[in-house]
């Protein structure tokens, strides 16, 4: 009897353990069975598909179509600073930065590795400090002190901000002592630019597609989780926060601090870029084709699939989160177009506006993520 | 027949049981180390969450590996028997301060890793196949007192028995909660993947779960039923480790439930071993009892007796709260209640004070990411820091100030909703065991244990 039980056991055991070793080979040649149709919405991979193939590279491909143009206008200007050449090299910046607000919430894969946004749009732009590498005609782009003398807050400075009047910011470009020294440094941001945008887009087109569509997991190095990770961190610190919240005061102990805007030197921009920005998070959220405007498999769709809705009144959350989002795109229509000009005298609405975002930081940091079963991994760093 | 407390049986259970758990033990103790968990945990962040009650133990910085290094030796010197008694009670007190010193890092296992140890201490589990009884042959024995495999075996039942029951719930049985949320995650992996796309599979796992937690001890303790209970014990705590991130857990139940074979089975095994080994025939058949003092032995039997009131009653202290206990946790730890929450959360502290000083706090200048998840679902470590907040805000320029929270707390795909009334001043309340009034209700009814 003790013998026949410790070999039965033994049997069991390897059976089990057959089973098990079968079960996590990683074995992707296995054909998978079809998933039940009202389900068809939980395949991640073709969310992943989806959102690499209609999203990310098609909005890759348009801001890179931008900043091409920009960087043109920047050679046509840098070559002979006028009047002309300027406003030229102003409206593709002003393009560029608008398509900018479509591919910055992509924190993942290259985008992630390269840290791209640190070298594009972190504001506000260190004044001092770009005035300093243009008098040493050098100085490092790559260390986090560097990130506020660099990308489109930076040009913002360079071709708005230098004087009151066209005539005076084109001085500081021909007759100025250090003017030639001063299209040095511009030469250097726009190539800069150039150069981490074409390693990211590089990458994105160069087989990560591939990797990023297969990396199905809800593990956290894997696509989805770093997905809505960083999609997540964008709504919350770049755009709430960023773009509202710090501005108006909101995150702070109340005093507006209309200087921290996004584009201080083109005022009348700042708005337009905020609800660029907000429109691509809606977007992004409902599986939205950059390319034919149609929606497919995407955050709200898996978010059906699972599921997950208000109990008591049946509502999905899908849903509920969509009314946020209006909620919140209303509240900024509403704002005037100067948003600087509505901090100093009308910050009450902004703070709303605040306020309605951060409605939707909860659902997306804490009801999307739990019914996804997807782990925040970032560390929110709001207040410094 | 003798009575119960007369009763002798095979010392070999006990044995194997001291010598795989030491080595688990120790084991996990190396893994730990290895993954650099213990400057992570409990050296590198700034603030640390006490258990009430226990606040005297305090994090001790780099000692803190001696600490680890002492409980690692402790597990080998238990698992061969060796300086048994003073081995196994370091090894409790080190493991078990390491769990005190940060709520945040609580886990059941752990739990149950302290108390096994605990009773281990009074428990001859070196009478046989040990060093100590190697060098003294006056402690050597095959037979044990049969209370004292039993009273593992119990603690093992009472585990299971109040995992099972914490189960029988609405928001398990008839939701499906919190697996109907864990196992789509999962629904990309090879073979089993496409079943976690149907909605009847966490049903079926909720109920398997339910079903096997209540029955398992029982299954494990008939020897009729015992093969098969074990090959359950083995899938179930395996696919749980595959699906789950829940580390050591399955494989120290793995091993843990093997106390329940016949005192045959672990003969075998120990004397299979031995003859390995080359030990002396003497050395593994003595054909001697142990036998306690009597005083000794009536006073840890009474000990033991105490002990299991204990953990018959503790887990049910959370019927003298108010309140839903997944939402308030009061009473929630050290009651067996495993994976039954899917909880999510937010909170926000607003720092003031009457003299016009308001901030709003940045969580990770003073909380690593895994605090900040535990602290923002959990009431009694929201208001632990929110103390730590008052004092440090205290002491850099605030008057007397006011700490408030905005929360945001999502459970078992409830929509999310304020877990703290966000009107109350967090820094003027004291944790007692008094319930507290300043979580919000639910608004939900969760049905059963």
């Amino acid at each position: 009897m003790r013998q026949f039980s410790w070999r039965k056991i033994g049997t069991i055991g390897a059976i089990v353990l057959a089973i098990w070793a079968c079960s996590t080979s990683g074995d992707t040649d296995s054909p998978t069975p079809t998933p039940p149709t009202d389900q068809a919405g939980a395949d991640r991979k073709a969310m992943l598909t989806n959102i690499a193939d209609n999203i990310i590279l098609p909005s890759y491909a348009n801001f890179k179509g931008k900043l091409d143009a920009m960087l043109t206008k920047a050679d046509a200007f840098t070559a002979k600073p006028d009047k002309t050449t300027l406003a030229d090299f102003r409206q593709a910046w002003i393009d560029a930065y608008t398509e900018w607000q479509k591919v910055e919430l992509f924190d993942v894969g290259p985008g992630e590795k390269h840290t791209i946004r640190n070298f594009f749009n972190i504001y506000p732009t260190n004044v001092t400090g770009i005035e300093d590498y243009i008098a040493a005609g050098s100085g490092t782009f790559e260390t986090p002190l560097s990130y506020s003398r660099q990308g489109f807050p930076a040009l913002d400075y360079l071709l708005n901000g230098l004087g009151t009047t066209d005539d005076a910011i084109l001085a500081r470009y021909t007759t100025a002592t250090d003017a030639a020294k001063r299209i040095a440094y511009l030469k250097r941001l726009t190539g800069q630019m150039n150069t981490i945008f074409t390693a990211v887009y590089g990458e994105w087109t160069g087989g990560y597609r591939d990797t990023f569509i297969n990396c199905t997991s809800l593990d956290a190095g894997c696509s989805t989780s770093k997905l809505v990770n960083g999609y997540v961190l964008h709504y919350e610190r770049y755009i709430r926060s960023g773009k509202i919240g710090i501005p108006s005061g909101a995150m702070t102990n109340g005093t507006a601090n209309p200087e921290t805007i996004e584009s201080l030197y083109k005022k009348d921009l700042s708005l337009t870029l905020a609800k660029v920005a907000h429109q691509a998070v809606v977007d992004f959220f409902n599986g939205k084709s950059v390319k034919t405007g149609q929606e497919g498999p995407g955050l709200k769709t898996y978010l059906n699939s699972l599921g997950a809705k208000d109990s008591r009144t049946g509502s999905s959350l899908s849903d509920i989160i969509n009314q946020q989002f209006t909620t919140s795109a209303n509240q900024l229509n509403a704002l005037k177009p100067v948003l600087y000009d509505d901090i100093k005298t009308n910050n009450t609405a902004v703070v709303q506006v605040y306020n309605e975002m951060q409605k939707a930081v909860r659902m997306l940091k804490v009801d999307m993520t739990t019914a996804m079963s997807i782990t925040i991994t970032y560390t929110d760093n709001d207040g410094d | 027949m003798k009575p119960y407390f007369h009763r002798t049986t095979s010392a070999a259970p006990l044995a194997l049981f001291r010598i795989a758990f030491g080595l688990m033990l120790f084991g996990s103790i190396v893994r730990f180390w290895s993954k650099g968990w213990i400057s992570e945990l409990y050296i590198n962040p700034r603030f640390f969450f006490p258990f009430y009650g226990f606040e005297f133990v305090k994090p001790l910085g780099h000692n803190t590996y001696v600490v680890f290094a002492i409980c690692g030796l402790s597990a080998l010197l238990v698992a061969v028997g060796l300086f048994y008694r003073l081995a196994i009670t370091s090894l409790f007190l080190s493991f078990t301060y390491i769990e005190l010193i940060d709520k945040s890092t609580y886990l059941n296992h752990y739990y149950f890793t302290s108390m096994i140890c605990l009773l281990l201490i009074v428990l001859p589990a070196h009478a046989y196949f040990s060093v100590d009884a190697y060098r003294n042959r006056t402690l050597l024995s095959d037979q044990v007192p049969a209370w004292c495999v039993d009273s593992l075996r119990l603690f093992v039942s009472i585990l299971y028995v109040y995992a099972g029951l914490a189960k029988l719930n609405s928001d398990w049985l008839l939701h499906a909660q919190p697996l109907r949320i864990w196992l789509p995650a999962h629904n990309d992996l090879p073979i089993l993947g496409f079943l976690f796309n149907y909605s009847w599979i966490p049903y079926a796992f909720s109920w398997f779960g339910c079903l096997y937690d209540l029955s398992i001890p029982f299954l494990l303790w008939n020897r009729r039923t015992r093969p098969w209970a074990y090959a359950a014990v083995v899938g179930f705590h395996g696919l749980t480790a595959l699906l789950f991130p829940i580390g050591m857990f399955p494989y120290i139940m793995i091993v843990t439930a093997l106390i329940f074979f016949s005192d045959d089975f672990h003969i075998t095994v120990l004397r299979r071993i031995g003859s390995w080994l080359q030990m002396p025939a003497h050395f593994l058949r003595p054909h001697r009892s142990f036998t306690y003092q009597p005083i000794a032995g009536q006073t840890i039997r009474s000990l033991l007796a105490i002990f299991f009131v204990i953990q018959f009653l503790f887990p049910f202290r959370y019927l003298l709260y108010p309140g839903e206990l997944f939402w308030t946790e009061q009473g929630y730890r050290f009651s067996w209640r495993v994976m039954l929450m899917e909880k999510a959360g937010y909170a926000q502290f607003t720092v003031s004070d009457d003299r016009g000083n308001r901030t709003i706090v940045n969580n990770t200048e003073f909380l690593t990411p895994l605090q900040e998840k535990m602290m923002s679902t959990q009431p009694d470590m929201l208001l632990q820091y929110a103390h730590m907040l008052r004092d440090y805000y205290a002491q850099h320029g605030f008057h007397d100030p006011h700490v408030y929270v905005d929360s945001y707390v999502a459970l078992n795909g409830r929509l999310g909703k304020p877990l703290v009334d966000s009107t109350i001043d967090l820094a003027r309340e004291q944790d007692t065991f008094a319930p507290k009034s300043w979580i919000t209700s639910l608004d939900d009814k969760i049905y059963g244990f």
